[in-house]
């Protein structure tokens, strides 16, 4: 520690620089992963909002809510400790000229997944719905009268609820009968009993379903099948695992760059007998305090920057998650250090001091 | 009683018709209390002497016993510990680390070794070499004879057994070479320790015991 805090204190400049490569890493990780967070999130915060542990769907619908259509009366036949059925479709929101991308829930009012309400009420009235507050940032507010893309019924947004997106869209809660006047138009009434899925919470999910035709999908799987989610998470993870391998060659490089001038300096202190562990441990503390001041400064700057980003950017900082990939990109800085430390253990103190 | 003892050394560099025979085959012994002058022409085998003596190069056959340790089966990791606790270089090049102060030169021998010079000690040493008011500067902002001074002040410090000195003086004028000498003599003497030094300047030898003699590799004993 001694030397290796005093050689900061002199070359302040040139640490300062291989600080700010590092911080400037930690910040692009630190943003991916906000950005991967708030993407997912995107795409499941409705789902997470159920606090479910399965939802049943049919067995052809190949995981996808849309696809899959049952009748009510399959409720009955599954034991789980709670379940609530839900009917789902897409569709484009109007309102004079704000235009959105919607998903609509029908749900039972009573059940469990009905959603907590933030602003205004709970629908009640036929055609009335409650909407997540993603759309009231795009300029929707209460008592807006909703025509929508497919359908001549027009909604009333009667309240709010927060976080609630389903792959990507607002969603727009209404009671089943609601939902089904959207989807089937005039047959609404000769398809009165007809559903998406069934939301279940339970404690075992083995043979619950009671029929061949049905699937029991767990939350998660749930939600690593909705459209375009797995594929974008994985794309955005592999960059930051990237990152981490950059970033450990970055600090490979400049380390041993450094060293490799300070050959006849530490050629100098191995001839008078210092020992090479000694040297090696020198470096090994100056990576770990370069590294850490870089990922805290980086830290420190992402947590300033998300909150000056405008809303359109779907960031949202898991600090855990961030914490970890800090540690992991401290750990992997060190591992850049290794060469040097080899470098020093080879140095012949009297090659070095040209003796 | 021999602090210092090389039985039959030799070294050679490189090989075929550019072999070098830097050091022929040389027996050399030194006692404690000793200040041993080595002079010679350039090129004759000074340093390499000196660096063998001191368990920094290997000898390419011979035995080199310090303190009653014999060197050659030592691995580097080994003669660097014997280094550490035995040997003060005050090498021909500079040996100071570049970003640590006069003061922190010597702290950076204790957090690596006990037994280095008490504080008044210490404080006494850098007033006889003149650097008492260095302490607080990088080697860059010394002058060459300043920088030598503190080398000289880093090899004492430790309270080795055995100070080797490649050229002490070069850079010094002779006034402050006669001090350093003095200052040499004194340590020697009052700690009963050894020092050899290599010198060009024959102004310099009478203050020393015994005086060797390098020619092309051989050493003679010129005076005792
Ligand atoms: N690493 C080396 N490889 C090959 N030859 C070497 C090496 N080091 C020294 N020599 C040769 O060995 C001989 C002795 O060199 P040495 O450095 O011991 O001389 P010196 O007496 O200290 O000279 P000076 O007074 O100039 O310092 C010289 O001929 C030199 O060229
Ligand atoms: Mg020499």
């Amino acid at each position: 520690m001694f030397l290796a805090w005093n050689e900061l204190k002199k070359n302040k400049l040139r640490f300062v620089l291989i600080i700010g490569v590092l911080m400037l890493v930690a910040y692009l990780v630190f943003f991916l992963s906000g950005l991967a967070n708030g993407l997912a999130s995107l795409n499941r915060e409705a789902v997470d909002k159920w606090d479910a542990s399965a939802i049943v769907l049919t067995e052809e619908s190949d995981k996808s809510l849309l696809q899959s259509t049952m009748s009510i009366d399959e409720m009955d036949a599954i034991q789980a400790g709670e379940t609530a059925v839900i009917g789902q479709i897409n569709a484009i929101a109007q309102t004079g000229d704000k235009k959105a991308n919607v998903s609509i829930f029908g749900i039972e009012k009573d059940e469990f997944i009905m959603p907590d309400i933030i602003e205004g009420e709970e629908f009640s009235a036929a055609n009335e719905v409650v909407a997540a507050d993603a759309l009231k940032e795009e300029g929707f507010g209460l008592g807006d009268k909703l025509t929508l893309s497919s359908t001549d019924e027009t909604l009333t947004i009667v309240g709010f609820t927060a976080e609630a997106r389903f792959n990507a869209a607002p969603v727009l809660y209404g009671d089943l009968a609601t939902f089904r006047r959207i989807k089937f138009g005039d047959a609404a009434e000769a398809n009165g009993d007809q559903i998406n899925g069934i939301i279940v919470r339970s404690n075992s999910l083995s043979n619950l379903a009671g029929n061949e035709e049905l699937e029991v999908i767990e939350s998660e799987t749930f939600i690593e099948n909705l459209p375009g989610y797995t594929e974008q998470s994985l794309t955005l993870n592999f960059m930051i695992y990237f990152l981490f391998i950059i970033s450990s060659v970055i600090v490979a490089i400049f380390l041993y760059v450094l060293t490799v001038q300070k050959i006849s300096m530490f050629g100098v202190m191995k001839a008078q007998g210092i020992p090479s562990g000694y040297l090696a441990r020198s470096v090994i503390a100056q990576t770990f305090i370069l590294a850490a001041v870089g990922v805290i400064v980086g830290f420190i700057l992402t947590l300033l920057s998300g909150a000056f980003l405008p809303s359109a950017i779907p960031v949202a900082f898991d600090i855990l998650t961030m914490i970890i990939y800090g540690f992991v990109l401290i750990v992997v800085a060190i591992l850049g250090a290794v060469f040097s430390v080899l470098t020093i253990v080879k140095i012949d103190p009297l090659k070095a001091i040209g003796g | 009683m021999a602090i210092l003892e090389m039985k039959q050394v030799k070294k050679t560099y490189g090989s075929g018709h550019k072999m070098v025979e830097a050091l022929k085959e040389t027996d050399f012994r030194a006692d404690k209390g000793e200040l041993i002058a080595v002079i010679g022409p350039s090129g004759s085998g000074k340093s390499t002497f000196l660096t063998i003596a001191g368990g920094l190069l290997s000898p390419t056959s011979g035995e080199i016993w310090i303190n009653k340790q014999d060197l050659s089966g030592l691995n580097e990791k080994q003669r660097s510990k014997i280094r550490l606790k035995e040997i003060g270089f005050i090498l021909q090049a500079s040996n100071l680390v570049p970003f640590l102060t006069m003061e922190n030169q010597l702290n950076l021998l204790d957090k690596v070794k006990k037994g280095n010079m008490a504080r008044n000690e210490r404080m006494q040493l850098f007033e006889d070499l003149g650097i008492s008011d260095l302490r607080n500067k990088y080697p860059a902002d010394l002058s060459g004879g300043e920088r030598q001074r503190v080398a000289i002040a880093k090899a004492i410090y430790s309270n080795p057994s055995i100070i080797l000195a490649d050229e002490p003086t070069a850079s010094l004028d002779s006034d402050r070479a006669y001090e350093v000498m003095e200052l040499l003599k004194s340590e020697t003497k009052n700690k009963n320790t050894t020092t050899i030094v290599v010198t060009h300047d024959i102004r310099l030898i009478h203050y020393c015991d015994k005086v060797y003699r390098m020619t092309d590799g051989v050493l003679v004993l010129d005076k005792e």
